[in-house]
């Protein structure tokens, strides 16, 4: 019995207890932000185990008294760019805002695009193809500030950047957006 | 005010995030600005249409998801068939509850697993938990059993007993 003592992260019921909650409360909420993140179910349904497999595991550094929200957004955030990272090798973070939005015919973020969700997804719609060419950025920035309705301070966090940042990109991105959706019901009217 | 309002302008006032006197210079710009309104009007509408769409989007999460979160979590430890004769050899010869060590998997961050594993001596865990075990709800069962039970029950979630122990290791001899 003369092995050290160490200290003991035995998994426990309240741990198992804590995912659960978290799942069933925010698990459709981290999924549709996953979703809108990616553009693909595939990548959303990994992303979002990912991060709840971070919940589970950092679940002692939760606060109590914070947005869990804002927490697993930041997760997911934090995991998309480790992904996009990885498969690109590197990641767009700090291409001019000016050029960082593609056009049509851009290269969309991933590179994996399954042709069966571009074709279910309602790409009719102005606004669904105008946000496939936003820059994973900018669309994160549209989804936070426009959808989820957080403030720039919030986002700022969510994002790891400055309140300007969010600001620029958010002013951009709506302006592309605008421009995008416009030429989209330009080419339909033709 | 005669200039008009910038569009990122609007887009704050919109985002509610100007301070209180700027906010209100926009605000009684728009009242007497017809193009400024146009404009606002133009900003809000985009607004209203991500909602819509993101609404008309909502997904539901799939089963799936949760599926395989607790499988993966599961995964990384020994099954309980292999914990279960790591735990009745050792319990032959010696008190199975002083021969428990907690070990304790964890899933890496993207979901391949790596296993980490810790390990505590044996009389700490008898001092801490063999009272509690005692006036366990199961302490009438034997505690090899009992213990098993609950770290299972641990790992599908379905249960708020108090977990001790994890796993018995073979390393235990
Ligand atoms: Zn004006």
């Amino acid at each position: 019995m003369g092995v050290p003592r160490r200290p003991v992260e035995p998994p426990t019921a309240e741990q198992a207890a804590f995912l659960e909650r978290a799942i069933a409360e925010y698990g459709k909420a981290t999924y549709n932000f996953a979703y809108r993140l990616t553009q693909n179910e595939s990548d959303a349904r990994d992303l979002t185990q990912d991060a709840f497999i971070r919940v589970y595991r950092a679940w002692r550094s939760f606060q109590p008294g914070t947005s869990f929200l804002s927490w697993i957004y930041r997760i997911v955030t934090n995991l998309y760019r480790d992904e996009l990272r990885r498969r690109k090798g590197r990641f767009h973070e700090e291409i001019p805002e000016d050029n960082a939005p593609q056009e049509f015919g851009g290269q969309r973020p991933l590179a994996v695009t399954p042709i069966e969700d571009y074709v279910e997804g309602q790409l009719s719609e102005p606004l669904s193809q105008a946000l496939q060419m936003l820059s994973p950025e900018q669309r994160q920035v549209v989804m936070l500030a426009d959808i989820e309705e957080y403030s720039y301070q919030e986002i700022s966090e969510i994002m790891g950047c400055s309140i300007g940042t969010v600001r620029s990109r958010l002013h951009r991105a709506r302006a592309l957006l605008r421009r995008l959706i416009q030429r989209q019901q330009q080419q339909q009217q033709r | 005010m005669t200039q008009h309002l910038t569009t990122d302008n609007i887009i704050d006032y919109l985002h509610g995030e100007l301070d209180p006197a700027e906010d209100a210079l926009v605000h009684s710009h728009l009242q007497a600005c017809a193009p400024c309104r146009a404009e606002f009007e133009r900003e809000s509408s985009l607004t209203d249409a991500l909602r819509a769409y993101a609404h008309a989007e909502e997904r539901d999460l799939p089963g799936m998801v949760k599926a395989q979160l607790w499988q993966t979590i599961r995964t990384q430890r020994p099954s309980a068939a292999e914990r279960l004769a790591a735990l009745l050899r050792p319990a032959i010869a010696v008190p199975a509850a002083a021969l428990l060590v907690l070990v304790t998997y964890f899933a890496s961050p993207l979901g391949r697993p790596t296993a980490q594993l810790r390990t505590i001596d044996v009389m700490y865990y008898f001092e801490q938990h063999a009272a509690e075990q005692m006036k366990s709800p199961l302490a009438d069962r034997n505690a090899t059993s009992s213990m098993l039970e609950t770290s299972e029950a641990a790992f599908t979630g379905s249960t708020t007993l108090p977990v001790r122990a994890a796993a018995v290791m073979d390393a235990v001899r």
